[in-house]
């Protein structure tokens, strides 16, 4: 989990998608959820993927960590899939989803500075939780450095390599109880500029803005195309199946466009 | 392996619905009695304590399913009612990192939660008992906390799987043989109107509760125990160096919160 990576992706890429507005993505994403969920049929999952893909790469966005970052859930649905599915269509379907469902989540936050995609939870639930939402995405940027450092300051003093596994243990096990002390002094060194600064229990993030009404509504209508499709399929399963094949084919056709870009500009892969 | 890791549109609407439901009502009345006083004080520190799991949560020492969660060491830190806050901050952060499906972060949070809550009653509890020992405290507490949220989960796909919720519809591919029939066999136009209607499919086999089962009991005890043991280690380490940390709490005044202070022993 490169969170460093992911906010940097976020704030500093240049892509038509960090340009959209964070509410429409934000209800593309639901859109998009809400087909993964609706859809078991493996051609309309599959187009899903394909077309998801081609957005993340029309984007700019490094495809590399956000396969990885997706793969991450296809790692558990395996695990999933083979613990409880009926068969391996089902399981090839049940990680489909996963890593559908998880590029979505992905491609937002890749997209989206955190503080925008927080934003919206913020207006809905208490004050305590939206504030503290917020301050935890910065505070984990500050722990993980500590516990970087605090593993190499363990390592080094302590001889330790990766052939001893025991002792690797006991080192991160000690260094995650020193992180620990060192969190709650933070808490309340940030408990004490809060309290200086007239901290009232509101930090308010204001909502951006669409800058490009086109392309919200170009994503938005994409979105709900995709769940269109998959409630198509789901309900007129028995008429629409044998053409179940044809689903993927607009996706490919998408995918091989984003290619084509990102050969001929291909600034974003590093 | 406590919290679901689940993928989105496997469990039926109604369980993950519900799910959300249950889990915003408990954010809303923990949110609203933690600002009863000081919010000030409960903010950061619910921000370091989430950030925390967080981190151990990007920290694997065994690969592939096992990471630990430091859930029963945060409650014990943070008490009941900011353990709920905490557990749905963690799903919320997980979920937009691709890690837990966004429909099943209600039932996520509420496990999460859940075992963050039985953690601490299960450690307050046996230090009440025994307040010196409190590395085999936390880790018996850990690891039945561990089992019942694990139990939890089994039945949570037990009542999935009640609901055939991998009904499926498979295009031109036969599932069974996993082969692809030519879908233009039966001509470019096929409707099932004029031609009477196809056959429905029969229902699909749910989802294997007892395979599932199996493979969680079978891995997972490896886990709880790991996670106890650093789990007890980490509060072993905090009343040997910070005693009152688990006698007073983080959010004791300052003044009553010094090195060395009386307590408990290792």
């Amino acid at each position: 989990m490169n969170i460093g990576s992911i906010d940097r992706s976020a704030v500093s890429g240049s892509g038509w998608l960090h340009v959209v507005s964070p509410v429409a993505k934000l209800t593309a994403f639901v859109l998009l959820i809400a087909a993964v969920v609706v859809s078991w049929n493996l051609f309309v999952v599959a187009g899903l993927l394909v077309a998801l893909i081609a957005c993340v790469a029309s984007a700019r966005v490094d495809l590399r960590l956000a396969f990885v970052l997706a793969a991450y859930p296809g790692v558990f649905a395996l695990i999933f899939a083979f613990a409880s599915a009926p068969d391996a269509l089902s399981a090839t379907v049940i990680v489909l989803k996963a890593v559908t469902a998880g590029l979505a989540a992905v491609t937002v936050i890749l997209t989206t500075p955190y503080p925008q995609v927080f934003a919206p939870i913020q207006r809905i639930v208490p004050s305590i939780v939206g504030d503290a939402l917020l301050m935890t995405y910065r505070t984990t940027f500050l722990l993980l450095g500590k516990f970087a450092s605090l593993m190499t300051a363990i390592r080094l003093r302590s001889g330790l390599r990766g052939t001893h596994p025991v002792r690797m243990a006991r080192a991160t096990t000690a260094a995650l109880g020193s992180l620990l002390l060192y969190a709650l002094d933070l808490a309340q060194r940030d408990y004490d500029i809060m309290r200086v600064r007239g901290y009232d229990g509101r930090l308010r993030v204001p909502m951006r803005r669409s800058a490009t009404p086109l392309l919200d509504g170009a994503l938005l209508v994409g979105a709900a195309a995709a769940l269109a499709t998959s409630l198509a399929w789901r309900l007129g399963w028995q008429t629409l199946n044998p053409y179940s094949w044809l689903v993927p084919l607009p996706a490919f056709a998408l995918l091989g466009v984003a290619a084509l870009v990102r050969i001929l500009r291909p600034e974003v892969d590093r | 392996m406590s919290h679901i890791h689940l993928p989105d549109g496997v469990l039926p609407t109604w369980l993950w619905v519900l799910g959300w439901a249950a889990a915003l009502a408990l954010v809303f009345v923990a949110g609203r009695l933690a600002e009863r006083d000081d919010v000030r004080r409960k903010v950061p520190l619910l921000a370091v304590v989430s950030a925390l799991m967080l981190v151990a949560m990007s920290s694997e020492i065994v690969p592939l399913a096992y990471h630990i969660n430091l859930t029963v060491v945060a409650g014990v830190l943070l008490g009941p009612v900011l353990s709920v806050i905490a557990a749905f901050i963690v799903e919320v952060v997980l979920a937009m990192l691709g890690h837990g499906g966004v429909t099943v972060l209600g039932l996520n949070t509420l496990m999460i939660a859940g075992e963050m809550i039985v953690g601490w009653a299960l450690v307050r509890g046996m230090l009440a008992l025994m307040p010196t020992r409190v590395r085999p405290a936390t880790f018996i507490a850990t690891v039945l906390a561990l089992a019942t949220t694990t139990t939890l989960l089994v039945g949570l796909v037990a009542l999935s799987g009640s609901a055939r919720a991998t009904e499926r519809e498979t295009g031109a591919l036969d599932p069974a043989t996993l082969t692809f029939a030519n879908p233009l066999s039966g001509g470019v136009f096929a409707t099932g109107l004029f031609a009477g209607g196809e056959e429905a499919e029969a229902g699909a086999a749910p989802i294997s509760v007892t395979r599932f089962a199996a493979v969680v009991y079978t891995l997972g005890p490896l886990g709880w125990v790991l996670e106890g043991l650093i789990s007890a280690w980490i509060l072993g380490y905090i009343a040997r160096v910070r005693p009152s940390l688990l006698s007073k709490g983080p959010l004791a005044s300052r003044e009553s919160r010094m090195i060395g202070d009386g307590g408990m022993r290792r």
